[in-house]
């Protein structure tokens, strides 16, 4: 029996340090590693009832993607010049807890001691409207990007590319905030890498 | 002494396994309630298959109304819960329809072979629909009541074969 027991209380001393670990890990807002399946980095804040996620993307990725979408060459190679990460943003608080906002307006990057303002859907429009994208291609860029703003219920995300006034292979510090209940939070992402455009040469 | 410290930790654990269980359930099913429930904005559009929808016909019944496109990773994934959902909704007064943004039949075509779905799927080609809701992101949903109000919204995906979402819908047919 008091074997038994011995047992019993290790097994809750695993369950309690395992408990731990995962505290810990939880009180550290930002978390950043690879995507196995893709090799690509990702950055990401989970605190204060929000999760916010900067996935990289290959400037071929977004050039594909933009020109399968109705863009000219030279539109597309306008955004794929540019950083541009896939985002997720998400309210994370309980159930019953209060709505979150968000402005891309307001978040700045820092890199090599310049400060940067978002390019949000709204801007690119502007910009491309010279290029006279197709209609398709317009509709297209607007819904892929993160909104500019939003209003995030408990459980609410969206899921968008953003981008940056940066070239590829640029490395910045994002710092970032959102409104609940009239208070501004504050959260900080750092060393976070725009990945380099890389033309891998044909093998011969 | 030590069976009572023993307890103390089971009883500690247990209450935060179970407060995990409910918070995690929680967090999946969520719904937001729109405030002040305003009138859903009027529609006309071809499914993919040529068949006009207006919305205002469909007053007396529920309506589960899905903005997306078939490039948004999370309209792809709360897309077969949106089936399994229609599937036990479809004989209750209750319709779903699915508004694809910006994207042509075949785009919307080629979809359909991955993500087989029997709902009716909209073309709102110039995104003259979506620029009437209060939409600013791909995927957002709208359970509207039988008085054509709009009482849920959820942003981003959702599992919809949640018995605790088919139950919030289902109690609107009662309005």
């Amino acid at each position: 029996m008091k074997l038994l027991y011995s047992d019993f209380i290790k097994r809750i001393a695993l369950v309690a340090l395992l408990n731990a670990g995962t505290a810990i890990a939880a009180d550290t807002p930002m978390t950043t590693g690879v995507i196995a399946e893709t090799g690509l980095h990702y950055w990401e804040w989970d605190a204060q009832g929000v999760l916010f996620r900067l996935t990289q993307r290959l400037p071929d990725q977004t050039r594909a993607y933009f020109m399968a979408r109705g863009f000219d060459s030279g539109s597309a190679d306008l955004i794929a010049n540019r950083c541009v990460f896939q985002s997720m943003f998400k309210n994370i608080a309980d159930p019953g807890g209060t709505a979150t906002s968000i402005d891309l307006d307001t978040w700045r990057i820092r890199s090599g001691g310049n400060e940067y303002h978002l390019v949000t859907r709204e801007q690119w429009q502007d910009e491309l409207q010279k290029n006279d994208i197709s209609q398709a291609a317009a509709i297209a860029l607007e819904w892929s990007l993160l909104p500019t703003r939003q209003v995030y219920a408990p459980g609410d995300y969206n899921w968008g590319m953003t981008s940056y006034a940066l070239k590829p292979g640029k490395t910045f510090d994002l710092g970032f905030s959102w409104k609940r209940e009239g208070r501004v939070f504050h959260g900080h992402l750092k060393d976070v890498e725009c990945a380099p455009d890389i033309h891998p040469d044909p093998e011969s | 002494m030590m069976s009572k410290r023993v307890l103390q930790i089971l009883l500690a654990l247990s209450a935060a396994f179970a407060l995990n269980a409910v918070v995690a359930e929680q967090q999946v099913q969520l719904l937001h309630e729109v405030p002040e429930q305003p009138a859903a904005p009027d529609f006309s559009i071809e499914d993919v298959d040529g068949v006009v929808h207006t919305l205002s016909a469909y007053r007396g019944k529920v309506v589960i109304l899905n903005f997306w496109a078939t490039w948004c990773p999370p309209c792809r994934e709360e897309m077969p819960s949106m089936e399994r959902a229609w599937q036990k909704l479809r004989h209750e007064d209750i319709v779903m329809l699915a508004i694809n943004v910006g994207e042509d039949e075949d785009s919307v075509f080629e979809f359909t072979a991955s993500y087989p779905v029997e709902f009716p799927l909209l073309l709102d080609r110039e995104s003259a629909v979506i620029r009437s809701w209060p939409v600013r992101g791909l995927p957002t949903t709208f359970v509207i009541d039988p008085q054509g109000k709009i009482v849920y919204r959820a942003i981003g995906g959702r599992d919809w074969s949640a018995p605790e979402v088919l139950q919030k819908i289902r109690a609107l047919r009662a309005r």
